[in-house]
């Protein structure tokens, strides 16, 4: 029995030390929760590159893919079919959700972390983080309408962001340039390098972006507002702004992750071609006997004929089966060849900013001369398709749609006109936005099989379902025909 | 706590008395039903805990000290028996079967044992006769309809398959919901991770209750609401199942044991067929008439061509100018007919017994099985080997072992819209292609590669032949798992048990993935197909994921027992309980556009660029807790007992990391009282019970803080993932964390009664409960516009209101050895969410960007939601005046729950002689589910709704709005075509009612007599299905409403084309020695 005691004792001992060091080391014990798997900040140095290839995401991508078929430089090629429904404006608002997510959740998020980083010298990054956040606005607005702006990003104060006017959203673009031409001038940088994809941290190409991207947003509201426009563009002006002579672009490569975001798709989407020429487009080109047409898509041999069919024609039991040409390798458009890979993303070309410059001009609302911007943006046109200069002058002298006129009137058309030819296949959502501003091209047909109703065509995107389920301020679904704030050009039938 | 510790060591450091020995007393304990004897019957000593258990001849060996006056002899489902000790040394005991557990014993939280009498909360338990009659590999699936308020969803029904168990509707809004599975006190990991990419593109390789050998069980007991599981603390805020594994006894002769069981398994429900249209589409230039002219494209997946003419005709790709020729007619059993019949070999061999003072339990087992699809590309196998064994270290100590080792692997499948997906590929089979006649991988005609190399021959461009795919495209999963325990127990005194566990669940699960790299341009010759276009590529992709999950409990337990009086006695038990979990996934995968170098070798150094780490994660998670519970029984009529725990988690910020929660219960014998009353003998039994119990619960790890993770943009298929080229980058992550996290609280409320009429031959079981659960910590989705996902927070509340009835009768009776018991199950649950945050209307628990699966304030859980077809107020569909075609709403709809608005089942045990006739039917009645399958078949036009007239009909009980929004009934016809393949997700939403043969056996049980020539102890064989027939309302043309694509998790309901489930059938054997 003795024996018992003492072993029972020394065992209770035992538990009463277990459970004693238990308790005292609870906190020590429970100390285990913080996360060992990702980082819990960010310089804004790591962050601006995610933000620069989200919007190499969204504008070479989603965006180009509704742009390319919108602006009628693509349709939907017969032998597929993963873009017929938006061919035929047969879309839900599900298929908004990822551009949405790309905006709000890839581009403008870490722009704003990057705006309200503490970390020092970062005043350059922030300005670039401004302009950025600039641009992506004024694309999110100008394929949305109203859009979450003043409640946005910051999901402490509202987990409901409320939808901004259109023109209050563009107020804040301007805001925006603003700031960030202004941080651009600081001296409390740090250097970039590489970590910019787009300009290699370069202030003086970035100020040049932000010139330019305020002259786009500009006469972007001449109709609905010209009064504002003007007055925005002539104290543009009167600062004497640099503006982009080169494209602003990234650059992507053959490794897996780093392609083209459009031939990343067609990768994901097991190479199928689903993206083809349309008749609209490739018309446009031969009548002015265009030799870009054959840098933006691929030839179909032996014919050595740029085969393609009317927008909304996939379907079409005579199109069965047809294989027409697709979009070249040059704008990433070609889903079995790899050197689609290494088309760049143009965020804003030189051509484009000539052709804003020759608008701005032809409206009488900046100095300078009309032909020479309008011939120097056809010249960067064809240079960016490897074209010669000889080719771009012979072009300018015939072309039928590179005849500017004298009115102000006619000027815009060939300016409009020629910055849609020269978009085709790399910014396809500016084209189609500028053609919901202009009424330009002209030639623009209603798909074959469209399903909006007689009159009718896309006039923007419809907001994404993920919205339509998590914001209590939603404000409803608005249909894909009824324009946006800035659009007083296109003649539509009323809701 | 301070307390609480302090009551503790006093309790421990307290005296004891030994107890004299004297003599020994033997005895066979037999069941009055069948005569036979019964194995596993506990004899006690009463008032002393020496014990003993009855061997598997029934037979007890016990030795009493002098003292001793009577024995009690306890086994679940039986009347406990108190034999009075008189000089003799031999007590041959019958005891009386007792469904309705009088006296019944049951095993509660952390392993104890109560008599079902005193407990205050509904607490059903099945043996494992009950258990096992479907003979289902699953133990999770085995309990389907034979409890009230159990809700199982068993999937595919497979073995290895997703099988969910929500008890009383489930308390979470995005957390679990299941409940906590316990084996021998220990609870162990239930955790469902499916496979491919999510549940769009579902391989569903099973949740992990899966490793559980159903033979190896001895009870399991249900414990339904918080207030039983209590003392488990947060992680039964859902309930729990108390499972207890087999035991040999004392003095018993080893005995072995030996059962197999064969099944055959076919699917139970597939779609219906149109049998009208063949491969093609109508052209859509053609007028919308008569005239309408169809287009035979070869390269179709579209049925939406010309009606059959049965004539014979040519289809798919020309090969040297030649193409194969078929009859233009349905392939009627084209679906049922691309399915074998599955087979599945489960044996199981038991060998236990005990020595003087030990006892051991060996189980192995193994399970084979080859599932419906063809090949061996759906095989499971399990492996399982359990040991349980106790011995008498001295007068004082008692230690136990019970380790569990089960290997499984299998290989499932590719499901939904993945690329691989077979049972997608197959339903887009048009209703002419002889889908068997595709098998010959080697014809030309149907394989890849065969006419030529990089060519292919099928007839599809747009899908490929599902036995291909089969062949090439392979999911594989190895699970090594070890569960089990150590206990420890002391008792210095009579009055005194101290209790120490130590629980171990760990295991890894290694899973691949591969994909095969191809390129085959059409073979086709006759310009039907086009070589750059439809061409069949992959770059292939291989990936390795592996999860380990490692989890230690311990227990200490210090109970103490004493009589007051004569009336009153009182235990009181204090405990602690420490538990750590650490987990790892490692997802690692080849580049993701650049998929792999070289074709057919799958390693990640044959990746195509930079290996992609997909996923990887470690957790560590710890939680310390202490517990009371109290148990005051007056005359052994009134009982009361009230728990009390407070836990302390690491997960949860350190200023609210504390949590204390108390419960209450008590019942009353009333029939004890009405007894000694004449009037009531028609009453046996009656108890009435109520509880109250609070449960806290804290969160998953790392949910404080908001992070980084590495740059990645995603396209709708590709992505641009850092590095890019050299220059890295870091993303603001999906969620935004909370640092000021509180713990989340359940409470429920019961009330119930017990009885049992006229000798027991009726006995009713009824409960109403209310559970709410508050302050739920949700990962809310928020607006993408808020620059995140989703937003980690306290708020929400979900409450559960429902009854449970339980009837169970023995109509008939008779001497001449027939009885007939009837028994059924009714359960009503009401899930409502009652609210979440402010301004909060919804979350989103599953689902896809189409279809989602909420959460909605005032609606019940698990609400689908979705853009569906406009309908006025008289329900008739709205659509365009000019196209005919219906026009969707314009914003999102609540389109139904998944819960069912009720569970029923009723079963029969029919016993004559030897024989045995078990039959159990249950029903869930009314829930959705969303149907992809529905969806998929529409899009292609093979589905039975897609038939009939098709060009220019008008569109069943339709209307247009006019000018002043007034319905106009619509005579304007429409083209199926049209419409169907492009419809509203809302549209694929379909009743999920049904009424299934859960289970029906038939044995075979031989006599003592007939065996006495034999060896044998026991020999029984039966027949056995599961899962054997559906019956659906005529809306659901789809699919079991039980398949999931989701697993078990909380996203139910979702069939995104799920593997179909399958019936099981087969006959069994069952031999002891």
């Amino acid at each position: 029995m003795k024996m018992k005691n003492i072993f029972s004792t020394k065992n209770f001992l035992f538990l009463l030390l277990a459970s004693t060091v238990g308790f005292t080391g609870c906190k020590k014990f429970l100390d285990v929760n913080e996360n060992p798997n990702n980082p819990d900040s960010a310089t804004p140095t790591l962050l601006l590159p995610t933000v620069e290839a989200s919007l190499g995401q969204l504008m070479g991508n989603s965006f180009q893919v509704f742009g390319g078929i919108w602006a009628q430089y693509w349709t939907q090629s017969p032998v597929a079919g993963q873009y017929r429904n938006f061919d035929r404006y047969s879309v839900t608002n599900t298929a908004f959700d990822r551009s949405w997510t790309t905006i709000y959740r890839n581009a403008l998020v870490n722009a704003d972390l990057i705006i309200k980083s503490e970390t020092p010298n970062s005043d350059n990054v922030k300005g670039i983080a401004y302009i950025l956040k600039a641009y992506t606005f004024q694309a999110a607005t100008d394929a949305f309408g109203d859009v979450p702006l003043a409640d946005a990003l910051d999901a402490t104060k509202s987990s409901s962001p409320k939808y901004d006017a259109q023109s209050a959203v563009y107020d804040s673009v301007f805001v925006y340039i603003d700031k960030g031409i202004a941080l651009l001038k600081s001296s409390a940088t740090t250097a970039l390098g590489e970590q910019d994809i787009v300009f290699q941290g370069n202030a003086a190409k970035w100020t040049a972006f932000g010139n330019t991207l305020k002259l786009r947003a500009y006469l972007r509201i001449s109709g609905v507002d010209a009064q504002k426009s003007q007055a925005g563009i002539r104290a543009l002006y009167a600062a004497n702004p640099t503006f982009l002579n080169e494209d602003a672009q990234i650059k992507y490569s053959t490794t897996g992750g780093n392609q083209n975001p459009l031939y990343n798709e067609a990768v994901g989407l097991g190479f199928v071609q689903n993206l083809g020429a349309s008749a609209t487009a490739v018309n446009g080109f031969k009548r002015n006997n265009d030799p870009r047409a054959f840098k933006f898509y691929d030839v179909i041999a032996p014919a050595d004929t740029i085969s393609n069919i009317l927008n909304g024609a996939s379907n079409l039991s005579s199109n069965s089966g047809k294989s027409i040409s697709s979009p070249s390798a040059l704008v990433g458009g070609r889903a079995n060849n790899p050197a689609s890979a290494t088309a760049p993303v143009k965020l804003i070309s030189s051509a484009e900013s000539a052709f804003l410059q020759a608008e701005a001009v032809a409206r009488g609302w900046a100095a300078g001369t009309v032909s020479a911007l309008f011939q120097s943006g056809i010249q960067a046109s064809f240079a960016a398709t490897n074209l010669t200069s000889a080719q771009a002058a012979a072009y300018i002298a015939t072309a039928p749609d590179a005849q500017l006129g004298t009115s102000a009137a006619t000027q815009i058309k060939a300016i409009i006109t020629q910055k849609y030819y020269a978009m085709c296949g790399t910014q396809g959502f500016e084209a189609w936005t500028e053609y919901r501003r202009t009424g330009y091209p002209n030639f623009l047909i209603t798909s074959v099989t469209s399903v909006l109703g007689a009159g009718r065509t896309p006039l923007r995107f419809l907001y994404p379902n993920s919205e339509a389920v998590s914001n209590g301020n939603y404000p409803g679904t608005v249909v894909l025909y009824q324009p946006v704030w800035w659009d007083v050009a296109t003649t539509v039938l009323p809701n | 706590m301070k307390k609480l510790l302090q009551s503790l060591f006093i309790l421990m450091f307290v005296a004891f008395n030994a107890i004299a020995q004297d003599r020994t007393i033997t005895g066979t304990v037999t069941s009055s039903d069948d005569k036979l004897p019964i194995p596993g019957v506990s004899v006690k000593v009463n008032g002393a805990q020496i014990g003993a258990v009855t061997d598997a001849n029934g037979k007890y060996s016990i030795t009493v000290p002098s003292s001793a006056t009577s024995l009690v002899l306890t086994y679940i489902g039986y009347a406990s028996r108190t034999v009075k000790l008189t000089t003799s040394t031999v007590y041959n005991v019958i005891l009386t079967s007792d469904s309705q557990g009088l006296s019944e014993v049951v095993v509660t939280a952390n392993a104890i044992k109560r008599e079902k009498r005193t407990l205050g909360y509904s607490a059903p338990t099945l043996n494992n006769t009950e258990l096992t009659s479907g003979q289902n590999p699953s133990v999770i699936n085995s309990l389907g309809g034979k409890i009230a308020g159990v809700n199982i969803t068993s999937s595919s029904n497979t073995p290895g398959s997703s099988s969910r168990v929500v008890l009383r509707g489930g308390s979470s809004i995005s957390g679990n919901n299941q409940a906590l599975i316990v084996i021998d006190g220990v609870p162990i990991d239930n955790s469902s991770i499916i496979g491919g990419k999510s549940s769009l593109e579902s391989v569903d390789f099973g949740n992990r209750g899966n490793d559980i050998n159903p033979d190896d069980v001895a009870s399991v007991t249900v414990l339904k609401g918080p207030a039983a599981a209590a003392l488990y603390g947060s992680r039964a805020s859902n309930g729990a199942l108390i499972i207890t594994t087999k035991t040999g006894a004392k003095g018993a002769k080893p005995q072995i044991t030996f059962s197999t069981s064969n099944t055959f398994s076919s699917i139970l429900k597939l779609p219906d067929l149109q049998n009208e249209y063949g491969q093609g589409y109508y052209d859509e230039v053609g007028t919308n008439d008569a005239n309408t002219t169809y287009v035979n494209d070869p390269k179709e997946n579209w049925s939406w061509g010309a009606p059959f003419t049965g004539q014979i005709q040519e289809y798919g790709q020309s090969i040297g100018g030649v193409r194969l020729t078929k009859p233009y007619s349905a392939q009627k059993d084209n679906l049922r007919d691309f399915f074998d019949t599955g087979f599945a070999t489960d044996n199981n061999l038991g060998f236990s017994g005990g020595g003087d003072k030990t006892t051991f339990y060996l189980g192995l087992n193994s399970l084979n099985s080859n599932s419906t699809f063809p090949g061996k590309k759906d095989v499971y196998n399990r492996y399982n080997v359990r040991f349980n064994g106790t011995a008498e270290l001295s007068e004082k100590f008692t230690a136990a072992v019970s380790f569990n080792y089960a290997k499984s692997n299998s290989k499932q499948p590719n499901g939904g819209q993945d690329d691989g997906g077979i049972y997608n590929n197959v339903l887009q089979t048009p209703r002419d292609m002889p889908i068997t006649d595709f098998k010959d991988l080697n014809n030309p005609y149907y394989g890849y590669g065969v006419s030529s190399p990089g060519t292919y021959g099928y007839y599809g461009a747009y899908s490929k032949n599902p036995y291909w795919l089969i062949d090439n495209y392979e999911n594989q999963n190895d699970v090594n798992r070890l569960t089990g325990n150590f206990t420890l127990n002391y008792k210095p005194a009579s009055w005194l048990n101290i209790t120490e566990r130590l629980g171990l669940d760990t295991y890894t699960d290694r899973r691949l993935e591969k994909k095969p790299k191809f390129s085959f341009a059409p073979a086709d010759d006759a310009d039907n197909y086009t070589a750059g276009s439809n061409s069949q590529v992959s770059n292939g992709f291989y990936q390795i994921s592996q999860y380990n999950v490692n989890e230690v409990v311990n227990d200490l337990m210090v109970t103490a027992t004493k009589k007051f009086g004569e009336d009153f006695d009182v235990s009181l038990m204090v405990g602690n309980n420490i538990r750590m979990r650490n987990t790892s996934t490692n997802v690692t995968a080849t580049n993701e556009s650049g998929g792999l170098v070289v074709p057919g070798w799958y390693n990640l150094a044959n990746s195509n660029g930079p290996v992609d780490v997909v996923t990887d994660y470690i957790s560590n998670r710890r939680l310390f807790g202490l517990y009371a519970d109290l148990n005051v029984s007056y005359k052994n009529m009134l009982f009361l007992e009230a728990t009390a725990r407070n836990d302390w988690s690491s997960t949860l910020p350190v200023a609210n990391n504390s949590f204390f929660y108390p419960s209450v219960s008590g019942s009353f014998l009333f029939s004890e009282v009405l007894k000694k009353s004449s009037g009531f003998e028609f009453l046996d039994y009656g108890k009435l019970r109520t509880s109250y119990a609070q449960v806290g619960n804290d969160t998953d790890p790392y949910q404080l803080f908001t992070t980084f993770s590495r740059g990645e943009i995603l396209g709708g298929f590709g992505s641009t993932t850092f590095p890019f080229g050299n220059v890295t980058a870091l993303m603001a992550g999906s969620i935004l964390g909370n640092a000021n996290l509180k713990p989340e609280r359940t409470s429920s409320f019961e009330i119930g009664t017990e009885l049992g009429f006229l000798k027991n031959r009726l006995s009713v079981d009824f409960s109403y409960y209310v559970n709410n659960s508050k302050d739920q910590i949700l990962s809310i989705p928020i607006p993408n516009s808020t620059g995140y996902g989703f937003s980690v927070t306290n708020a929400g509340e979900i409450q559960n209101k429902g009854i449970e009835l339980s009837l169970r009768g023995t109509p008939i009776k008779t001497n001449s050895g027939l009885s007939v018991e009837l028994y059924g199950t009714f359960t009503q649950n009401r899930s409502k969410v009652v609210s979440l945050r402010d301004g909060l209307e919804q979350i989103s628990v599953g689902g896809y960007s189409g279809m989602s699966i909420v959460a909605a304030v005032g609606k019940a859980y698990g609400e689908f939601y979705g853009i569906t077809e406009a309908k006025d107020a008289e329900g008739r569909t709205i659509v365009d005046q000019a196209t005919g075609i219906p026009v969707n709403t314009t914003a999102a709809q609540y389109l139904g729950s998944y819960n069912p608005k009720y569970q029923a089942s009723l079963g029969t045990n029919i016993n004559y002689k030897n024989f045995s006739l078990g039959v159990l039917f249950d029903t869930k009645h009314g829930g959705v589910f969303y149907s992809r399958t529905r969806d998929i078949m529409a899009f292609v036009g093979t589905s039975a709704e897609t038939g009939g007239a098709r060009i220019n009909t008008v569109f069943p009980n339709s209307v247009y709005l006019d000018a002043n929004g007034n319905s106009v009934v619509n005579t304007t016809g429409y083209n199926k075509q049209d419409y169907f393949p492009n419809r509203a997700d809302g549209a694929n939403i379909v009743d999920a009612t049904f009424v299934k043969l859960r289970t029906l056996s038939l044995g075979y049980t031989f006599t003592k007599e007939q065996l006495k020539s034999n060896r044998l102890s026991a020999l029984s064989i039966g027949l056995f299905g599961n899962n054997l027939f559906i019956w659906t309302p005529e809306s659901n043309q789809y699919a079991d409403p039980e398949v999931n694509s989701a697993g078990a998790g909380n996203a139910q309901g979702f069939d995104f084309s799920a593997t179909p489930s399958v019936r099981n059938y087969g006959v069994n054997v069952k031999v002891s020695f």
